[in-house]
């Protein structure tokens, strides 16, 4: 666990240092320690726990409170290693607006220029690529307004991909897929060339498992775990058994499609029948214990 | 080293049609296998399966993807004959103001108000007994109040934010935001300048009248825009539009709209001008969206 930190700090590419936000009485954000190495890193939490408000400060477009953020080095308060930060950048905001009088393609077109890509044959190549890779390139010529709403999160991934960006910054990317497109979405995520720095959200628990070889879980704006999806899971051990009858010593309990009950606690009773944990067992237990405090 | 050119009555050998689908061979060679494709249909079906599809399908997907961009129209063309650069011309289709229904909104604001001051002064207004021409100003007063607050308008929609639905992604983007809200601005200006002036010789009022509003309209813009560096964009537009309608209203109501346009405020629409031309310049940084509050 140790050599992991050691390697993880010294490959951080991006970097918060006791990041904080507050929107009026409430606390977005309360004092996040972060480091992003190249690859995937997943940010798992609830609604509401700061995910959005990190990832925005991490996508040079929200400035903390207080704390510090680098990437590749640079400091985003200075405007000319911002514009720098932004080059290498693929940022898809949770709230995406799109002109909905264009078309797929003109809105691509009109993102690569925002994205300095100003020779005409290049965008063309670019949008094209980032067509195909989302499965879209038969929908160039469709207006947004007509595109369906798992579509237009295609084109929302799509315009993060320009460029071949060295940090994508994915907000909740597999909201709105159906469970064929978050396949394709993991695949498409894991064949990106080049190593880039990977770091997207969501609250659903087997995306983190699928593709990230990295979690951070994100409770109440504040970090409560870093690690494997493994260790995430380990830190359920002997926490999760299975019953036929509801037990009502456990934290959480609900029941399964074979009829029986999953249960989550403290300490499994004695003789229940202890079960594996997965990677939502230990989220939920983390966020139990939040919730707690 | 390929095969030799095919003799009359052969075929050509599949290292020569694989050389050729590659693009490796003499530009000599290429003409030779041209000339003998054009007359043989097996080394023409041969030669299919030497292509890479996976090329052919990157080439398609520009193709499409230029066919679903378009040219732009015939302004656009226009403009770009005229040395405007294509990518700057794109981005300005995304300008909500600069679409063909907020234009026809303006104009049609424009003829009301205008086309009331015109039928006064022909006395085609039930209770306007005979034509009273300019010289009664009060005709002129709601051209005098809505004209430049209609530019306002038009400029205000070019720049805030909240009529960009993609405004998160021009923010992280590294295109300049200054650049970007810059030519927006002076393109919404010039295009909402248009209908005014001509609006202004159609109304009943004196010679110098079209002449007379340029100025106002640009204070406005240049004011809002300056006041968008200190203040909220929106309270910037709101102020700038007080700015204008306070004294119009005050004016009209003195019966004497008319002096809204002449010496003094001619003076003082300068004035504003020169001073947010400085704030401007000074503060032009705050323009930059992102990593601010």
């Amino acid at each position: 666990m140790e050599a992991m930190k050691t390697t993880n700090v010294r490959t951080a590419v991006v970097r918060a240092d006791g990041l904080s936000r507050r929107y009026g009485a409430v606390r977005a954000l309360d004092g996040v320690d972060l480091t992003l190495g190249r690859g995937i890193t997943g940010l798992l939490g609830p609604n509401g726990a700061g995910k959005t408000t990190l990832l925005s400060i991490l996508a040079t477009v929200g400035e903390p409170d207080a704390g510090q953020v680098s990437a590749f080095g640079l400091d985003p308060r200075n405007a000319a290693e911002r514009v720098e930060i932004r080059r290498r950048l693929g940022y898809l905001p949770q709230e995406l607006g799109y002109h909905r009088h264009f078309t797929a393609a003109a809105f691509l077109d009109y993102v690569a220029i925002l994205k300095e890509i100003t020779d005409r044959r290049r965008r063309a190549q670019e949008v094209a690529r980032v067509l195909a890779a989302t499965g879209l390139e038969d929908r160039a010529r469709t207006r947004i307004r007509a595109l369906s709403g798992g579509m237009r999160q295609r084109l929302g991934i799509a315009q993060a991909l320009l460029g071949e960006p060295e940090l994508l910054i994915l907000d909740e990317p597999t909201a709105g897929l159906d469970p064929e497109q978050r396949l394709r979405f993991r695949e498409l995520l894991s064949g990106l060339p080049g190593e880039p720095v990977i770091v997207l959200s969501t609250h659903q628990a087997d995306d983190i498992a699928a593709i990230c070889p990295r979690v951070v879980v994100l409770l109440r704006g504040q970090v409560h775990f870093t690690g494997t999806p493994a260790e995430l899971a380990a830190t359920a051990d002997g926490r999760v058994w299975a019953a036929g009858e509801r037990d009502p010593r456990a934290h959480l309990s609900w029941r399964g499609g074979d009829n029986r009950w999953r249960h989550i606690g403290e300490a499994s009773p004695a003789g229940a029948e202890l079960v594996a944990p997965t990677v939502e067992d230990g989220y939920l237990l983390l966020s139990h214990a939040a919730d707690a405090r | 080293m390929t095969s030799p050119l095919p003799a009359a009555g052969e075929h050509a050998g599949e290292d020569l049609l694989a050389s050729y689908a590659a693009g490796t061979v003499e530009p000599v060679v290429v003409w030779s296998v041209e000339a003998h494709l054009t007359r043989c249909a097996a080394c023409r079906g041969a030669l299919s399966g030497h292509v890479d599809q996976r090329r052919l399908a990157r080439n398609r997907g520009v193709l499409l993807v230029r066919v679903a961009i378009g040219d732009g129209g015939r302004v656009h063309r226009l403009l770009r004959r005229c040395g405007v650069p294509d990518h700057l011309l794109r981005l300005l289709a995304a300008t909500p103001s600069l679409r063909g229904s907020w234009l026809l909104s303006v104009i049609g604001v424009l003829a009301v108000v205008a086309g009331e001051a015109a039928a006064f002064r022909h006395g085609r207004m039930p209770g306007a007994g005979p034509a009273i021409g300019y010289q009664d100003p009060a005709v002129l007063a709601p051209f005098l109040l809505v004209a430049p607050l209609l530019v306002l308008a038009v400029v205000a929609v070019a720049f805030l934010p909240m009529f960009d639905p993609a405004s998160r992604l021009a923010v992280a983007a590294p295109f300049s935001g200054v650049t970007l809200l810059l030519v927006r601005t002076v393109c919404a200006l010039a295009a909402a300048l248009v209908p005014v002036v001509v609006a202004a010789f159609v109304v009943p009022g004196p010679g110098w009248l079209p002449a007379a509003l340029l100025l106002p309209s640009l204070a406005l813009s240049a004011f809002t825009l300056a006041a968008a560096t200190l203040v909220d964009p929106r309270a910037a537009a709101v102020m700038a539009g007080g700015l204008w309608a306070a004294p119009a209203l005050l004016l009209a109501t003195s019966n004497a709209p008319l002096l809204i346009v002449q010496h003094h405020a001619q003076v003082a629409c300068a004035a504003v001008l020169c001073a947010s031309a400085v704030v401007l310049l000074i503060r032009r940084d705050r323009l930059e969206m992102g990593w601010k509050r």
